[in-house]
C-alpha cells in the first residue's frame, strides 16, 4: 500500500521533466542519428564523404589541434592560478575565486566581442604596443589560429582552475612540512609531492576543457579565418548555406557520439578519485 | 618561487576579468572609433541603444523569451529534483545523468537537432519555440541547484507533516518549499540569465521573425561593426552581474 503510493508521488514529480526533455530533448536528438543514416534509405555515404573529401578531414584535424593546444595552454595558465589560490586564506581566496566565477557566467557573445575590440588590426592591444614603439606595424591577432586561441583559453580556464583547485586542497597541509622537515626545498617538494597529488585534479580539468573545446562554434566563427573552421562551424555551415541536412546530421551525430565517449571516460577514470568540482 | 608563481597566478586571474570588463569604458564613447578611455564621455550610444525601435523590440523579446523560460524551467526543474530526492536506488545516478544531459551535449548539436524538428512543426521563429529550447538548456542547474538544497533537507519532517493529517500538496507549500525556496529562487535567477545569454540554439530557431538580443548583436558584430555595441554588451554584463549577485552572496552565507 505505501509502496504504490510513492510511486504515484513520482509519476507526478519526475513525469512532467522526462517526458519534457524525451518530446524536445532526445527525440530531436534521436531524429539527427536517424537522419544521418536514413535519407530516406539507409546509406553510409554522408559520413563517407566526412572521411573521403581532404577539406572536411582538415576541419577534424583542426578541431583536433584547436582543442588540444586550447587543452595545453589552459594548463600551463591554470595550474599557477590554482596554485595561487590554494596559498591563500580562505577569505582572500573565496574573494579572488569571484575572478573565476563571475566570467564564467557572463555572456559569451559578449565576451568574444570584447576579445574582437581587443584584437583586431586597429584594437586596442595593437594600438597600445604601436604607442610604446614595441612594434612598428600592426600584428594580426585575430582571424588566425592565435585569435582564436586567445579567446578559447579565457574563457575556458575556469573549467581547468576549478579541479586543478580542489585536488589542491585536498592535499594535508602535513606533507609539506614532513616533505620540508626531511630536508627537501621548496622546488623540491613541489615537484615530489604536491605536482604529483594534483594531477588527477589537471587531468579532470583537461579533459573537461578538451570536451568544452570540441563543441566551440562563436569563437573560431568570429575571431577565426577560414582555416580555423572547427565542426560546429561545418555544420552551422551544411544546414545554413548549403542545405545539406543528411550531411549535418551526420558531422553533428560524429561531434555528439565522440564527445558523450569523452564524457563517459571523464566520468568513470575521474569521479570518485576527485572531490566535487563544485560547478553545475 | 612562491612569489613567482604568485606573481603568474595573479596575472592569470587578472587575464579573466580585465579583458571584459574593458568594454566597460568603451561603452562610454562618443566618437566612431573605439577609445578604452573616451574622449568626450557621455551616454550618446546608450541613448542611441534605447532609442532605436529595432533594438527596444529584441530586448523586448529576449526579456519576454527570458521570463517564459524562468518559469518552465524552474517548475520542471524543482519536480524533477523533488523525485530525484525520493530515490534510493541504484537508477539515481543514471536519472541524475539523463537530466542534465543538455548541458554535456554540445550546443551545436541541438540547435541543428531542435532547428529540424521545430521546423516540422511550425516552432521556428516564435516565442514558444525560443522558450521550450531555452527551458531545456537551464533546466539541469535548477536540478542541481534544488537537490543540493534537498540533500542537506531532514526527510522526517514532511513524514510529521502528513502523520499529522496534511496532504502531500499542503506538506509541500507549508513544509518541503520553505526550506528550498532559495535554491529555487536561484534557480530561477540561473534559468533567466541562461535563456538572456543563449546565442547559438537561438540562432538557428528564432529565424528572421523573432531575433533576440543575442542573435541582434551578433548580426551587428558580423555585418556592421558600430560603436554602440559596447554599450550593448555592458548592458548584459550588468544584466547577468545583477542576477548573480544574489546567488554569490547566498552561496557565501552557506
Amino acid at each position: 500500500m505505501r509502496g504504490r503510493r510513492v510511486d504515484w508521488a513520482l509519476v507526478v514529480l519526475l513525469g512532467p521533466p522526462l517526458l519534457f526533455l524525451l518530446l524536445l530533448f532526445a527525440f530531436p536528438l534521436l531524429r539527427v542519428v536517424w537522419g544521418s543514416v536514413f535519407a530516406p534509405d539507409f546509406t553510409l555515404a554522408f559520413y563517407q564523404r566526412m572521411v573521403a573529401v581532404p577539406v572536411y578531414g582538415r576541419v577534424f584535424w583542426i578541431t583536433l589541434k584547436i582543442g588540444l593546444l586550447t587543452t595545453l595552454f589552459a594548463a600551463l595558465l591554470g595550474y599557477p592560478a590554482a596554485y595561487f589560490l590554494a596559498s591563500l586564506s580562505p577569505r582572500k581566496r573565496q574573494a579572488l575565486l569571484l575572478c573565476v566565477i563571475v566570467p564564467f557566467f557572463l555572456s559569451v557573445l559578449v565576451r568574444n566581442y570584447v576579445w574582437m575590440v581587443l584584437l583586431q588590426r586597429t584594437g586596442l592591444v595593437n594600438r597600445t604596443l604601436l604607442g610604446w614603439g614595441v612594434i612598428t606595424r600592426p600584428l594580426d591577432l585575430m582571424y588566425n589560429e592565435l585569435g582564436v586561441l586567445i579567446a578559447m583559453v579565457n574563457m575556458l580556464l575556469p573549467y581547468m582552475i576549478f579541479p586543478v583547485l580542489s585536488a589542491l586542497l585536498a592535499i594535508p597541509p602535513d606533507l609539506g612540512h614532513a616533505s620540508a622537515s626531511l630536508g627537501a626545498g621548496a622546488f623540491r617538494t613541489f615537484w615530489r609531492v604536491t605536482l604529483p597529488l594534483s594531477l588527477p585534479g589537471v587531468a579532470a580539468g583537461a579533459l573537461l576543457v578538451f570536451i568544452v573545446a570540441l563543441g566551440f562554434f562563436i569563437t573560431p566563427a568570429l575571431l577565426g579565418g577560414p582555416k580555423q573552421m572547427m565542426i560546429s562551424n561545418l555544420i552551422e555551415f551544411s544546414v545554413r548555406q548549403v542545405l545539406n541536412w543528411p550531411f549535418a546530421f551526420a558531422l553533428a551525430n560524429t561531434l555528439l557520439v565522440g564527445t558523450l565517449a569523452l564524457y563517459f571516460v571523464y566520468v568513470r577514470l575521474l569521479e570518485g578519485r576527485l572531490p566535487r568540482t563544485g560547478l553545475p | 618561487m612562491k612569489v613567482a608563481v604568485g606573481v603568474l597566478g595573479a596575472l592569470v586571474l587578472a587575464f579573466l576579468v580585465v579583458p571584459v570588463l574593458s568594454v566597460i569604458p568603451m561603452s562610454f564613447s562618443s566618437s566612431m572609433v573605439f577609445e578604452l578611455i573616451p574622449s568626450e564621455p557621455g551616454f550618446t550610444q546608450y541613448r542611441r541603444f534605447f532609442a532605436s525601435p529595432e533594438w527596444m523590440v529584441a530586448l523586448g523579446r529576449s526579456v519576454q523569451v527570458a521570463l517564459g523560460t524562468t518559469v518552465l524551467a524552474t517548475a520542471l526543474g524543482t519536480l524533477a529534483a523533488l523525485g530525484l530526492s525520493r530515490i534510493r536506488s541504484r537508477w539515481r545516478p543514471v536519472l541524475e545523468a539523463a537530466l542534465i544531459s543538455s548541458r554535456i551535449v554540445p550546443s551545436i548539436v541541438f540547435a541543428v537537432a531542435a532547428y529540424f524538428v521545430f521546423s516540422q512543426v511550425g516552432l521556428v521563429g516564435t516565442i514558444l519555440g525560443l522558450v521550450l529550447a531555452h527551458s531545456v538548456l537551464a533546466f539541469p542547474f535548477v536540478v542541481v541547484l534544488v537537490s543540493t538544497a534537498l540533500a542537506g533537507f531532514d526527510r522526517s519532517l514532511e513524514e510529521a507533516s502528513r502523520s499529522l493529517g496534511a496532504g502531500p500538496v499542503r506538506t509541500f507549500f507549508r513544509v518541503t518549499f520553505p526550506q528550498i525556496r532559495l535554491a529555487v529562487f536561484g534557480g530561477a535567477l540561473f534559468a533567466f540569465n541562461v535563456s538572456f545569454d543563449e546565442v547559438v540554439v537561438t540562432l538557428f530557431i528564432s529565424g528572421v521573425r523573432s531575433k533576440t538580443l543575442p542573435v541582434k548583436v551578433w548580426d551587428a558584430i558580423l555585418y556592421e561593426i558600430t560603436p554602440i555595441l559596447p554599450a550593448i554588451s555592458t548592458l548584459i554584463i550588468a544584466a547577468s552581474v545583477l542576477l548573480l549577485t544574489p546567488l554569490l552572496l547566498y552561496r557565501r552565507r552557506s
